[in-house]
């Protein structure tokens, strides 16, 4: 009984944390699919963040938030499209531009937010239900974002690998020759494979302040569309491995935050490096294994590639 | 040749045209006269011998780590690491001053110094390794290892290091005169800034002039031809990192000492990052990095300058920048697309 509780902390603690990334791995397994890479997720996701935030607290409503933060995040994801699709601009440096100007935008208009309190979504499960074992602690503290960011998962997947557009996206990404062959036009799958990166990432921004800290803070996004860029690496550019992969990743930060709060000797800077090894190990891990399992995009390969040889 | 330099030329005014649109939009949608606000900022910049020595205080690491980034760029690597590597070199630097805080300057200042240049080898060697034995990409790596090595010295600065009297405050304590660099002309700017001109030039000599710099240059092209010759890529990988990263280590050592006087948290202003786009912006050219740097750490300066006087957030800098570098990225982007056309 007792353990089922802790069962459930812990289940809902790794819910909370892997669910903003969940969404912006989503969105760049995408990007990535179409065959472009975007380090840029990172200014989106402080884009959606910001904005996301300072929408719901004008607002009073996190739904208005989230639109606002994923309008947000597919707007500088556009900058993205436009330098590297219309400006063949090198992808790793347009990346680095989108972050920096989301890093700078986001620090210069958020101001007036810090420190300011919103009101996210309401959990899923009113307090009497929290001594029911293990689902209680989950309907309690999670709200309906991490439902939909499973949810989300499924419906990519299918969507990826069970739809007719969704095949054109993946015939993007391994080959422009054969999309042009069958009458696709690439670059417009890539503009919008990008924006629906930008969506969800702007999106996992807002997920992360309105309704996860409910705060914002500058550069509060602290690399995790970083860590997503890896994590997609990960997944093997699969939406359905993305679950697992976030999964582990958010298991690590809960671990980081449980860590801290429970008055371990570890200082907390040294436990707050575990999410960024885990995540570096992971792809240590994936990376070396995959000359035999193979798995990224053709087109990808040619611009971020593995180069060896 | 010829024949390219006016497009070139073109394409380089486009940019800079555009940046200074989008740069206006900005500062009009804060409400600032843009023409009246940029000249300010270039007055804050280089208006006089004191914003001019500023302007290349806030260079100095800015150069170094873009010294980092170009490097590595001439055997195809793109490292995003300058922050942790200088944050790593500050780190190992300092354990000398901890320890040693009495030690005579003959000997501390390049123990110091030497272990900071090492520390920032050691962080960008990591990456090195994990591409050529793992095949991790290595943008990754340097993205993640950044967050590690700041956390790395906040963990120090508020934990085994922290100076008992400087009240809560996270730093360590004040580094002696023995373990400061010296600085010049009287002004704020010290040493770093030679070592960082002189390792351009260096380095520049060194990749164009040189079997080694030729080396690279087969290597970047393709690697088969390459081994074949007998150049080894993993080698060279691991070469042009660590060296790259010893100079970034050397600049958050240099600035630790010179500048700030201690290590303390948030050490560096994404110095890193910044260095990055300077290598961007000069074509990953070592000599052209340099006056780019004094630019750039012109702009930093003066968006320092208008936060305190103007009282617009230096946040406006950084936005600046990014602006800048997506201007960048696009004419250039663009100029190569010509050039494959016209061949």
């Amino acid at each position: 009984m007792d353990d089922l509780v802790v069962v459930g902390h812990w289940t809902a603690a790794m819910l909370r944390s892997s669910t903003p990334l969940l969404m912006v791995t989503l969105g760049e397994t995408l990007t990535q699919r179409v065959g472009i890479i975007n380090l840029g997720v990172e200014g989106q996701m402080l884009g959606g963040a910001c904005t996301g935030f300072a929408i719901a607290a004008v607002t009073g409503d996190p739904l208005m938030g989230f639109a606002a933060g994923a309008a947000a995040g597919a707007l500088l994801s556009s900058l993205h499209a436009f330098l590297c699709l219309v400006c063949g601009a090198n992808q790793i440096g347009s990346g680095i531009a989108v972050w920096t100007l989301g890093l700078g935008l986001t620090s210069y208009f958020g101001r007036p937010f810090v420190g300011d309190k919103v009101r996210g979504l309401a959990p899923m499960g009113g307090p009497d239900l929290a001594n029911v074992p293990l689902l209680g602690p989950i309907l309690t503290q999670l709200t309906p974002t991490a439902p939909a960011a499973l949810l989300l998962v499924v419906l990519v997947g299918v969507w990826l690998y069970r739809t007719s557009t969704g095949l054109n996206w993946r015939i993007v990404g391994e080959s422009f020759e054969a999309a042009r062959a069958i009458g696709l036009a690439p670059r417009m799958v890539q503009l919008s494979g990008i924006v629906a990166g930008g969506l969800f990432s702007g999106f996992a921004g807002a997920i992360l302040s309105v309704d996860y800290t409910q705060t914002w803070a500058n550069d509060m996004t602290k690399g995790r569309g970083f860590v997503a860029v890896g994590l997609v690496i990960v997944a093997r550019w699969n939406p359905f491995f993305v679950l697992p992969v976030a999964l582990i990743f958010g298991l690590s930060e809960a671990a980081t935050l449980r860590l801290q709060a429970g008055g371990v000797s570890l200082s907390p800077y040294l436990i707050g490096c575990l999410p960024y090894a885990v995540c570096l190990a992971c792809v240590i891990f994936a990376s070396m294994r995959e000359s035999r399992y193979g798995g990224m995009p053709a087109e990808l390969a040619s611009v971020f590639g593995r180069r060896s040889g | 040749m010829n024949g390219r330099l006016v497009p070139r030329l073109l394409y380089g005014i486009g940019g800079a045209a555009v940046f200074l649109v989008l740069s206006s939009v900005f500062l009009l949608a804060i409400g600032r006269p843009p023409l009246a606000t940029l000249a300010t900022m270039a007055v804050y910049a280089f208006g006089d011998g004191y914003s001019t020595s500023e302007s290349l205080v806030k260079a100095t690491p800015i150069l170094l780590c873009a010294l980092a980034v170009i490097l590595p760029a001439h055997l195809g690597l793109i490292t995003v690491g300058g922050e942790g590597q200088l944050y790593f070199g500050a780190l190992l630097g300092t354990s000398v001053v901890v320890n040693f805080p009495g030690g005579p300057m003959v000997a501390l200042l390049p123990a110091m110094l030497l272990l900071g240049a090492l520390g920032g080898a050691v962080w960008s060697g990591i990456a090195a390794v994990l591409r050529t034995r793992c095949n991790v990409n290595e943008t990754i790596s340097t993205l993640l290892l950044n967050y590690i090595a700041v956390l790395l010295v906040d963990y120090a600065v508020y934990g085994g290091w922290k100076d008992a009297a400087s009240l809560g405050w996270p730093a360590t304590i004040q580094f002696p005169p023995a373990a400061t660099v010296p600085s010049l002309f009287g002004t704020r700017v010290h040493l770093g800034l030679i070592v960082a001109v002189v390792a351009a030039v260096v380095l520049h000599v060194a990749v164009n002039f040189t079997r080694w710099g030729l080396g690279l240059k087969v290597l970047a092209g393709n690697r088969k031809v390459g081994a074949m010759v007998g150049l080894s890529f993993a080698s060279n990988t691991l070469i042009v990192m660590a060296l790259g990263g010893a100079l970034a280590g050397f600049a958050g050592i240099s600035e630790t000492s010179a500048i700030q006087g201690r290590l303390q948290s948030g050490l560096s202003v994404g110095y890193g990052l910044t260095g990055f786009l300077v290598a961007w912006l000069s074509g990953q050219h070592f000599l052209r990095a340099v006056p780019i740097a004094i630019m750039i750490g012109g702009l930093i300066a003066a968006g320092d300058a208008l936060q305190l006087y103007s009282k617009i957030p230096s946040a406006s800098a950084t936005i600046l920048q990014g602006l800048l570098f997506a201007a960048a990225l696009g004419s250039s982007g663009l100029l190569g697309r010509r050039e494959e056309r016209h061949g």
